[in-house]
């Protein structure tokens, strides 16, 4: 049990400017620890948890976020072995084959590891990362909007291409948005070597693309302010509906799922290779697979907790989808083919 | 240009001090330019063997296009603006200053959404909206810097021509202008360096047509993590710029004539009817071009779904109380605040002691020319670069809350400069001539000339610097920090979730950061009209 690099001794190596984690390293501190949590800009968990894992462990969370996650990795990819945090939450599985390249890991996974869900259980990066929670990339649909215009929705992706969808749909670009990535990689593993295939047809059909997800979904989805009633967003993207509207709020959504060629995003967290404080960062990648913290999981990211068996709160139970089937690619081929893929996707979509 | 200081009326007994100016603002660039950049370089060069050198020069070429476009209409609309504001005074003078600069200070995001809502019902996304964002968003860089120097203009030489019969159209192209080709260049050029780099208004209203090396940059580095093509792309940008500030920056020194100045306390009313209806036209469709998508914004800070509502003002102290988000979205702007009064005295002094240096001395100009540099390197790489060289141990400046206040300073600097040295081109030296040939020293005399001009334009350089920092969101989006995020960064968090609640509440943030500004702004103004007044 090594515990250094307390308040102090950060205060003392910052103020005096002076590498001092040589003298440090051999210093027993019995001091508070405080374990830096480096997360992209959508993390949150309550508070209350946070202030309960101090009182049981004596161990202060201090969050700091690094942007979105792509840019989160890129920081700590090129910070690897001297991190300026002890945990990173929050890679998913498009990074993370880049980041276990970068070696930013330091062996371990959650003593709980086998509480985790069977199908994530094995995602662990050979034992760096533990899956924390996962969520759906998928098509959302305007239920009123087809209602209105008597149309049947869609009940697969297949089914976009044909003309009685034509121009009804927006997607992200992927080269900057991450559900709008996660949608490309789904055609992907669907379609195999047929997808620039798909995509032309998308494209003929009139698919529309936003540079944000942002963009998509609150200025040109129709349950918003726009006029498509079809937008890549997520499978939790009905509850949040309910959760961040104005009250009174509806009972119930306007919007559903289409639950065919989704995309499984799953989120990992790990400890940073190089961090002064192991044996705290390992209890911190435990915390956020504990049971209180899996269970304010979904309310708090709009993302299903990774530990099975944690009750779901109402709205997600009744409105966030369930996808039977979600499309994963391996990570490894994502990162060596991704560039080419990107390059490909601009040069049939003409952008 | 030693020389400058004295120019056509004999040398000047310079402060020896001054010879010295130069020195702060190096060392500032030195370590956080100097590092960050060195940085990038080391990255670039792995790149130079495999780099797509075919698809980066069309996006440059685009971006080329996109931006002159942009500056062209930047132009055509500020200097008909610039022209009434600094030639005649009137009611609603200075709030219209004011609200002309507030499109140039907030989160682009916030802009893009405003003008997605404005126009984007007869607009798709693509090159004429991105082109209107643009004009809209840089019409304040040419109003400022140009109008810095049309209120300096000696106005008995229009008198003069009008005097001898010229029309007014025919003063203004003859007098006017040639002696505000420098400024109107040095302004064309920032504009076009900020829309060639423009990131936030392609990815959220561009399309193909729109794309820049700076939206290059941020896929090379966040999605696909290849540092060397991007570091490789971040120098090509910084060259390219780099080529454009130095054509400004040259064209502004050979082209503005130092001429004798006579300062006046109060411009004149518009006494005419001709005049009244230019000045009120002009003025009031500058006036409506600001506000247009602001009004739209305010409308939809207090709309619900069924009507008119307040919630979500109410909700900016409440949204997210008890979690890790630290931070209500309000608690937001103290952070805001903060930074931005650190920016604006940091980048206030280095950019004022920097123009300053420029006039003493042949280095300073060097130091100068560097600090523009910020303007063309990309705020990712910028940022990036900065957390590599300072947001890690040993100099974990990011634990001193610093980082972030350093890296919108430097940012600011470039705009000081641009503020600050054609007003300080402008100021007639004779004065401390003068001063010294009375027997003052040499300090006294400098201060006699430069001394009223400096307390101006410290002032309106330190709000600008902390207007920047306040709208400031690439950078700061790219440092990991621990602690609250500021207004444009909250505003942009509330954006990435569903619901009517997160739209309306980050519209309710972004018109607290437009009052914000506006007061700022207005402030700034006041200051420098009392000193003017003086």
């Amino acid at each position: 049990m090594r515990f250094h690099a307390s308040k102090l001794t950060i205060g003392l190596v910052v103020s005096s400017g002076i590498l001092l984690s040589a003298c440090s390293s051999n210093t027993e501190s019995s001091g508070p620890t405080t374990v830096r949590l480096l997360a992209h800009d959508s993390f949150v968990v309550s508070q209350s948890l946070v202030d309960q894992f101090k009182k049981d462990t004596g161990i202060t969370i201090e969050v700091t976020t690094g942007g979105d996650a792509g840019s989160m990795v890129a920081g700590a990819v090129l910070a690897s072995g001297s991190p300026s945090a002890d945990v990173m939450f929050g890679i998913d599985n498009t990074l993370l084959s880049k980041a276990v390249d970068a070696d930013v890991f330091s062996s371990y996974t959650a003593a709980d590891v086998n509480s985790i869900v069977p199908s994530l259980r094995e995602d662990t990066a050979g034992g760096l990362v533990t899956p924390i929670d996962y969520g759906d990339v998928c098509i959302n649909i305007d239920d009123v909007w087809f209602a209105k215009h008597h149309l049947a929705a869609p009940t697969n992706i297949d089914q976009l291409t044909s003309k009685q969808y034509k121009d009804l749909l927006v997607v992200e670009d992927p080269a900057s948005s991450s559900p709008g990535l996660a949608f490309l990689l789904a055609t992907i593993a669907k379609y195999g070597d047929g997808w620039t295939k798909y995509w032309e047809e998308l494209n003929a059909n009139g698919v529309k693309v936003s540079g944000s997800w942002t963009d998509a979904y609150e200025s040109v989805f129709s349950a918003s302010k726009g006029d498509r009633p079809m937008v890549v967003s997520y499978a939790t993207s009905p509850p949040a509906e309910i959760v961040y509207s104005e009250a009174p709020k509806p009972s119930k959504p306007s919007t559903s799922v289409l639950t065919e060629g989704c995309y499984r995003q799953v989120e990992f967290a790990g400890v940073l290779r190089g961090t002064q404080n192991e044996a705290a960062a390992q209890k911190v990648v435990d915390w956020l697979l504990s049971a209180p913290v899996q269970a304010d999981v979904p309310l708090s990211m709009f993302v299903f907790p990774a530990r099975s068996g944690v009750p779901l709160p109402k709205v997600f139970t009744k409105f966030a989808a369930q996808v039977p089937k979600p499309m994963q690619l391996p990570a490894s081929d994502v990162n060596s083919h991704l560039n080419e893929w990107l390059k490909t996707w601009g040069q049939v979509m003409g952008r | 240009m030693a020389q400058d200081l004295g120019s056509g009326d004999g040398p000047l007994n310079a402060p020896s001090w001054l010879k010295w100016a130069w020195v702060p603002p190096a060392l500032f660039l030195a370590v956080l330019l100097g590092a960050p950049i060195t940085t990038v370089l080391q990255h670039s060069l792995e790149a130079v063997g495999n780099f797509d050198w075919s698809s980066t020069m069309r996006i440059a070429g685009l971006a080329a296009v996109q931006a002159l476009i942009s500056a062209g209409f930047a132009l055509a609309i500020g200097i008909p603006l610039a022209a009434v504001l600094s030639s005649y005074q009137f009611r609603g003078r200075a709030l219209t200053q004011a609200l002309v600069t507030v499109p140039f200070v907030l989160p682009t995001v916030v802009i893009a959404l405003a003008f997605r809502g404005l126009l984007g019902s007869f607009l798709e996304p693509g090159f004429l909206l991105v082109i209107a964002a643009h004009t809209y968003i840089n019409l304040a860089v040419i109003v400022r810097i140009v109008g810095a120097t049309w209120q300096q203009l000696d106005t008995r030489e229009v008198t003069a021509a009008r005097a001898l019969g010229a029309t007014p159209f025919r003063a203004f192209v003859t007098v006017t202008l040639p002696q505000l080709r420098g400024a109107i260049l040095s302004a064309a050029a920032v504009v076009f360096v900020f829309c060639f780099t423009s990131l936030g208004v392609v990815l959220v209203l561009g399309d193909s047509s729109t794309r820049t090396l700076e939206s290059q940059i941020l896929r090379e580095t966040s999605l696909l993590l290849d540092f060397p093509t991007a570091a490789m792309t971040a120098v090509l940008q910084l060259i390219l710029v780099t080529v454009v500030l130095l054509l400004g920056a040259r064209a502004s020194v050979t082209r503005t004539r130092s001429t004798p100045v006579l300062r006046i306390a109060r411009l004149p009313r518009p006494r005419r009817l001709r005049q009244r209806i230019f000045v009120f036209a002009i003025a009031g469709a500058g006036v409506a071009i600001v506000l247009l998508p602001l009004v739209s914004l305010a409308f939809d800070s207090i709309r619900g779904q069924d009507g008119w509502t307040l919630q979500w003002w109410q909700s900016l102290t409440s949204l997210d109380a008890g979690t890790t988000r630290l931070a209500s979205p309000a608690s937001a702007i103290a952070v805001s605040l903060k930074y931005a009064v650190i920016s604006g005295l940091i980048a206030g002094f280095i950019g004022v002691l920097a123009a300053m240096s420029v006039l003493a001395h042949r280095v300073g100009r060097a130091v100068a020319l560097v600090a523009l540099a910020p303007l063309g390197l990309s705020a990712a790489t910028l940022g990036l670069g900065l957390m590599l060289s300072f947001g890690r141990p040993p100099i974990d400046l990011r634990s001193l809350d610093l980082l972030i206040p350093l890296a919108h300073s430097l940012v600011a600097v470039p705009l000081v400069i641009a503020v600050v040295l054609p007003t300080l081109r402008a100021t007639d030296a004779r004065a401390a001539t003068v001063a010294s040939a009375l027997g003052a020293r040499p300090t006294r005399a400098f201060f006699t000339a430069y001394g009223p001009t400096l307390r101006i334009v410290l002032l309106a350089a330190g709000g600008l610097a902390a207007c920047v920092s306040l709208g400031e969101f690439g950078a700061a989006s790219f440092l990991a920090r621990s602690g609250a995020p500021t207004v444009p960064l909250q505003i942009m968090r509330l954006l990435q979730r569903p619901g009517d609640a997160s739209l309306g509440v980050a519209t309710a943030l972004a018109m607290v950061l437009v009052i914000g500004t506006v007061l700022l702004i207005l402030g700034v103004d006041a200051l420098g009209r009392r000193s003017l007044a003086r």
